[in-house]
Formats: structure tokens, C-alpha cells, sequence
């Protein structure tokens, strides 16, 4: 079965399997459908026209100011142009939003996450869909675990945050 | 006395050869476009929840695609245009070109269209 008729226990059983051991029904939630557009990377960034990356055959977008290269350095960079500079922690903070990168055991960038005002993170999952998820809800051998979390002041004075 | 195994084998393959034959042309099984699917459902398979273009990319069953060479151009084409998909790496890979222009990297709508244009004026996929 195609991923795109899937349900989303459905795709939550077919994910466990393939590196996402602690991702289930009870600490995720879908948010949108299938769509291949954009990633993950640009989800964190709000963006959701583009496929970011920075790949070598210069095929994905990436921001012609950052290098192209996959290390963390170069996203904490990326998302720095997004006003993103401050290192924190992933507790909610009044008028901060904030974003998590991912990196593999080999130190490579393999997701981004944005927090969201409830506490738990949004993600695009690949071509997949969008979820919203508790922290460690994605760790594990796919995407590995978050390396950095950055934050920029809240849009609206952070009133984002508020109900 | 009864017919050699190796009589009966070139019997069977002549009557397997027969029969493709027989079947028209639209109807055949082409080896090579089996190779393609079961290698693109595989990749699908394998790789939908990766972010990495790099990682997708490098996929065995993608790379094996990019070694069929410019045979598999007219299949990536033809499966790009009835399923989407990111293969824009394979593409430029195989055919040594890229008709996506800087800016539209990325947009995957932008890129399909510019490639499947590219396509069409190779002939290698319909309109």
C-alpha cells in the first residue's frame, strides 16, 4: 500500500520499523496530508514552496549565503538568515520561537523540527506528511536526535505562545 | 525414446519466445521496465521519510536506476510524470544536462515541469 492511502496508524506502523522505534499514535498526531513539495528543513522555516537542501548536485534550494554542505554548522547557519541565533534549550519560553536540528550518529543533519506553542513540535516527515510530536518522539535510527536547538524572538510580540 | 532435458529447455524458451511474440506489441513484458518498477518501488519504499536529497540519492535501488543509463531516461520520465517523485538527481545524473533554471531549484512543481518539457522535446515522454 502507497503511503498516500494510508492511515496514520497505518503509516506509524510502517514508520516504527524503518528507524522511528518511539514514534506512535499516542505521542504524535498528523497534521496535514502527503506532499512531496517540501521537507522538513523548509517546514521549519515556514516555507512550504521549496525543498531544502544542501545537496551536491545543487539540485534542492539552500541559501546561496550558507555553504553548501551537510554539516551542522551550515544549517545552524541557514536557519541563523531565518533570525534564528540564539542556542536554548526546548522548554517553552514566552515570546521565543524555536526550532530543533537533528543530526545522524555520523554528526550529518537529517531533520528540523519547529516548536509549537502547546510544547510539542511540528515536523514533515520527508515527502510524507506534517505531525506534531513530543520531543523525543522521532528518535531513533532514521533521523538520530537533536543536536541543537536554536530560537528567535516570537513573531507578534510572542504572543504565540498564549491560548 | 524420450526427448533430451536440454531439447526440452530450448523447446520451452522457443515456446516462451513464441508466445511473447504473439502479444502485441503494447502487451509484452519488457524485462527492462520490470527491472524499473520493482527498482522504483523499492526506492520509494525505502526512502519517503528522508529529508536528505543526498541520502535519497544514494539509495541502492535509485543508484542501480542511474546504472541502467540512458535506457531508463524514457521511464523515469514517463514515472515522473504520472507519479511524481524526486528524480531530478538520476536525471541530470544520466543525461548530463539540467534544464531547471537556478532559482527554480527546489520548487518540485517548477522542476518536474522543466523537466518533463526537456523530455518532450527529446522525445522521450509524451505530452
Amino acid at each position: 500500500m502507497k503511503f498516500q492511502d494510508m492511515t496514520f496508524d497505518q503509516v506509524v506502523s510502517a514508520l516504527q520499523p524503518q528507524g522511528f522505534p518511539n514514534l506512535n499514535s499516542t505521542n504524535s498526531r498528523p497534521t496535514s496530508p502527503y506532499d512531496e513539495d517540501y521537507n522538513c528543513i523548509a517546514w521549519a522555516a515556514e516555507d512550504t514552496d521549496y525543498w531544502w537542501w544542501p545537496d551536491a548536485m545543487g539540485q534542492k534550494y539552500w541559501p546561496t549565503e550558507v555553504p553548501r554542505e551537510e554539516t551542522l554548522a551550515a544549517f545552524v547557519r541557514a536557519y541563523g538568515i531565518q533570525g534564528y541565533i540564539e542556542r536554548c534549550d526546548a522548554t517553552v519560553e514566552q515570546g521565543k520561537q524555536k526550532i530543533a536540528i537533528y543530526t545522524a550518529s555520523n554528526g550529518k543533519p537529517t531533520h528540523a523540527a519547529r516548536q509549537i506553542p502547546d510544547g510539542w513540535w511540528a515536523s514533515k516527515l520527508g515527502q510524507l506528511i506534517d505531525i506534531e510530536h513530543e520531543f523525543a518522539a522521532l528518535d531513533g535510527p532514521a533521523y538520530g536526535t537533536v543536536a541543537v536547538i536554536l530560537a528567535r524572538p516570537g513573531r507578534n510580540g510572542g504572543s504565540e505562545i498564549n491560548p | 525414446m524420450g526427448a533430451s532435458t536440454q531439447s526440452v529447455q530450448l523447446q520451452r524458451q522457443l515456446n516462451e519466445l513464441t508466445g511473447y511474440y504473439a502479444l502485441p506489441a503494447s502487451s509484452r513484458r519488457d524485462p527492462r521496465r520490470d527491472r524499473f518498477r520493482s527498482l522504483a518501488q523499492q526506492w520509494r519504499n525505502e526512502t519517503q521519510w528522508l529529508s536528505s536529497t543526498t541520502e535519497v540519492a544514494m539509495n541502492p535501488a535509485y543508484q542501480a536506476i542511474i546504472g541502467m543509463g540512458a535506457e531508463a531516461l524514457p521511464m523515469i520520465l514517463e514515472d515522473l510524470r504520472q507519479n511524481s517523485g524526486h528524480w531530478f538527481w538520476a536525471l541530470k545524473a544520466i543525461s548530463n544536462e539540467d534544464p531547471v533554471v537556478p532559482r527554480d531549484r527546489g520548487s518540485i512543481k517548477k522542476m518536474k515541469g522543466a523537466w518533463l518539457q526537456w523530455g518532450q522535446t527529446k522525445g522521450l515522454v509524451r505530452a
